[in-house]
C-alpha cells in the first residue's frame, strides 16, 4: 500500500502536465492510497491560496521616472560615437568579412609553413648527392653519353646485323632511397644484381655532412628490370623514383640501313681495287676504303651499344643513411632551428597580413572620402530643412 | 495583438510615446514579478525600472522569436534575480511592504492583509530557483511552456522545481489551507 507514492508528481498532475501513462498510474494509486489523496487535496488548496495573492500594481510615477531615465540615456549614446549606428545587416556583413579574412590568413599561414618543411626533407638528400666529387651523372641521358664515349665498358653483347626490326626500348630507372646501413645496402645491391644476371656498373660513396651517401648503377637484363627494381625498393624508404623508357627502334633501323649501304659500297670499292691499273688509283681507292671501313665500325659500335642498352636495363640507386640528427631519440639539436624558423615564418605572415590590410584600406580611401562627402552633404541639407 | 505589434515596432525604432504605451501595458505584470521575487518594494521598483530600460535598449534586437510577454518576463526575472544575488540576505518582510488595497471594511482589510502577508512571506522564503517558478506559475499564471521559454530551462526542471516549491509552501501554510479551503 505504501509502495509507489506519487507525491512528487502531484504538482504536475494538478496542472495536467503529466503524460497519459503517468496519469493512469497516479489515478490508480490515488484510488488506493488515502494519504496521497489527502496530500493532493492539501496541495490543491495551497495552490488555490496562492492564486488569491492580490495583484500588486506598479507604483505611481513609475512610468514618468522611466521616461526621464530613457530620455536621459540615448542622448548620450550616439553622440559618443558621432557616427550613425550601423544596422544589423552591416554588422553581420562586417563580422562575416572578418571571419573570411582570418580564415584566409590562417590557411595561408599553414600553407606557407608546412609544405616548406616537407620540401626541405625531400630536397635535402638530392642536393647533397650531386655535390660530392662527380660520382655517377644522374640523368639517364648523361649515362648514355658516357657509355657512348667508352663502349668497351661492360660485357660486350653479340651483334648480328640484319635482325628484324623489333621494338627496342632502353629502360632506365633512378631511385632515391633512405636506408639504415649503407654498407649493407651496397652488398645487397650487388647480390640482387648478380642474382638477376647483371652487375654493378658503377658505385661511389660520399660523406656529406653527417649522412653517408652512395650511388650505384645496376645493369640487369631487360626482362628482369621490373623484378629487380621491386627488390631494390625493398631495401629502404623510397623518396624518389623515376622510370623512363627511350624508344630507339627508329635509330636502330636507320643504323642498320646505313651499315648495309656502306658494306655494299665497300664491296664495290674492293672490286675496283682488284681491277685498278694505276698506283694512284689504287691509293685513292684504299684511302676511300679506310674511310668507309671506319664509318662502318663506328655505326656498328653505336648499334652494338644500343643493343647493350636495350638488353641491359640500368637502375641508378642513390642511397643515403637516415639522417643521424633526426634518428637519435634524445637528439633535439635541430629543435632550436625549427622554433626559430616557425617564429620567423609567423612574423613574416603577420607582416604580410598587415601589408595586405594597409593596401586594401588605401584602395578604399577614395571611396570612403566620397561616401563621407555624400553623408556630410545629406546632413547639411537635412539640417537646413530642419528635419 | 496587432496594436501591441505596432507598438513594439515603433518602440524598436526609438518612438518614446509608443514605448510609454507599451510600458503601461506591461508595468504591473513586470512589477509584480519583481516584487514577488525580490520581496520588497524598493528592490521591486529598481528591478522593474532596470527591466524596462534594458528592454528599450534591446528592442531593436527583438525579433519576435518568442512572444513579447515571454521576452519581458525573462528580462524582469533576470533583473530581479540579479538584484537579490547582489544584496545581502534581508530581514523578514516589514509590515509596510504588504499590499493593502483600499478596502471598505477595516476589519476585513486587516484579515486579508494578514493573509497576504503570510503568503508573501512564505513565497519569499523559498530558495530563489523555486521561488521564481512558483511566482511565474501560481502568481503570474504563466503556462509551463512559457516558463520554459522565460527561464530557458528544460520542462522537467520546471516541473520538479515547481513541485518542490509548492510542497514547501504547503507545509508552511498548512494551517491556512483548511481555513481558506475551497
Amino acid at each position: 500500500m505504501k509502495m509507489g507514492h506519487v507525491t512528487e508528481l502531484l504538482s504536475a498532475y494538478l496542472d495536467e502536465q503529466v503524460g497519459s501513462g503517468e496519469r493512469a498510474r497516479i489515478t490508480t494509486h490515488l484510488e488506493a492510497c488515502e494519504s496521497c489523496r489527502a496530500h493532493l487535496e492539501s496541495l490543491r488548496k495551497t495552490v488555490a491560496l496562492l492564486h488569491t495573492t492580490e495583484p500588486v500594481r506598479a507604483p505611481e510615477g513609475f512610468r514618468a521616472r522611466l521616461r526621464e531615465r530613457i530620455d536621459a540615456q540615448p542622448r548620450r549614446a550616439p553622440r559618443t560615437f558621432g557616427l550613425p549606428r550601423l544596422p544589423w545587416s552591416w554588422r553581420t556583413a562586417a563580422a562575416a568579412l572578418a571571419v573570411v579574412m582570418v580564415g584566409l590568413f590562417t590557411v595561408n599561414l599553414l600553407r606557407a609553413q608546412f609544405p616548406r618543411v616537407a620540401l626541405q626533407r625531400a630536397r635535402g638528400p638530392e642536393v647533397s648527392v650531386s655535390t660530392p666529387p662527380p660520382p655517377f651523372p644522374g640523368p639517364p641521358a648523361a649515362s648514355v653519353d658516357r657509355a657512348a664515349r667508352a663502349p668497351e665498358v661492360g660485357a660486350p653483347a653479340p651483334y648480328t646485323p640484319g635482325e628484324p626490326a623489333l621494338r627496342r626500348v632502353i629502360r632506365t630507372a633512378s631511385v632515391m632511397l633512405e636506408v639504415g646501413d649503407l654498407d649493407q645496402t651496397a652488398s645487397r645491391l650487388t647480390r640482387i644484381a648478380e642474382a638477376a644476371g647483371g652487375f654493378i656498373a658503377d658505385s661511389s660513396f660520399a660523406q656529406a655532412g653527417s649522412t653517408p651517401e652512395g650511388t650505384f648503377v645496376l645493369r640487369v637484363p631487360a626482362p628482369r628490370f621490373a623484378d629487380v627494381l621491386a627488390q631494390v625498393e625493398e631495401l629502404g624508404h623510397v623518396q624518389q623514383r623515376r622510370i623512363s623508357g627511350q624508344d630507339v627502334t627508329e635509330e636502330y633501323v636507320d643504323l642498320q640501313a646505313r651499315i648495309r649501304n656502306l658494306e655494299r659500297y665497300e664491296q664495290r670499292l674492293l672490286a675496283f681495287a682488284d681491277r685498278a691499273a694505276k698506283v694512284s688509283d689504287l691509293l685513292a681507292i684504299e684511302q676511300e676504303l679506310a674511310r668507309v671501313r671506319g664509318e662502318i665500325e663506328m655505326l656498328t659500335g653505336r648499334a652494338r651499344y644500343l643493343d647493350r642498352q636495350v638488353d641491359l636495363a640500368s637502375i641508378q640507386v642513390s642511397a643515403h643513411e637516415q639522417a643521424k640528427a633526426s634518428g637519435g631519440f634524445w637528439d633535439f639539436s635541430g629543435t632550436l632551428t625549427k622554433v626559430q624558423m616557425a617564429f620567423l615564418a609567423t612574423i613574416r605572415q603577420l607582416l604580410r597580413a598587415a601589408e595586405t590590410v594597409v593596401v586594401a584600406v588605401s584602395a578604399l580611401v577614395p571611396v570612403v572620402v566620397l561616401a563621407g562627402l555624400a553623408w556630410f552633404v545629406v546632413r547639411r541639407v537635412r539640417v537646413a530643412r530642419g528635419i | 495583438m496587432s496594436e501591441e505589434a505596432d507598438l513594439i515596432a515603433r518602440s524598436g525604432g526609438g518612438d518614446l510615446d509608443a514605448y510609454d504605451r507599451l510600458v503601461e501595458l506591461y508595468q504591473d505584470r513586470v512589477y509584480q514579478v519583481a516584487y514577488r521575487i525580490t520581496g520588497n518594494r524598493e528592490d521591486a521598483w529598481d528591478a522593474a525600472q532596470e527591466t524596462f530600460l534594458n528592454a528599450f535598449r534591446s528592442l531593436p534586437r527583438f525579433r519576435g522569436a518568442s512572444a513579447f510577454s515571454t521576452w519581458v518576463h525573462r528580462i524582469a526575472t533576470n533583473a530581479a534575480l540579479d538584484l537579490i544575488r547582489r544584496r545581502p540576505p534581508q530581514p523578514p518582510v516589514s509590515l509596510e511592504d504588504v499590499a493593502v488595497s483600499a478596502g471598505d471594511d477595516p476589519a476585513e482589510t486587516a484579515t486579508r492583509s494578514e493573509l497576504q502577508q503570510r503568503l508573501h512571506r512564505a513565497v519569499t522564503s523559498l530558495p530563489a530557483d523555486q521561488r521564481v517558478v512558483v511566482v511565474l506559475r501560481d502568481v503570474q499564471g504563466l503556462s509551463y511552456e512559457e516558463i520554459t521559454a522565460v527561464l530557458r530551462i528544460p520542462p522537467g526542471t520546471v516541473r520538479s522545481r515547481l513541485s518542490r516549491g509548492r510542497e514547501s509552501l504547503r507545509r508552511q501554510l498548512a494551517d491556512l489551507a483548511p481555513a481558506a479551503g475551497v
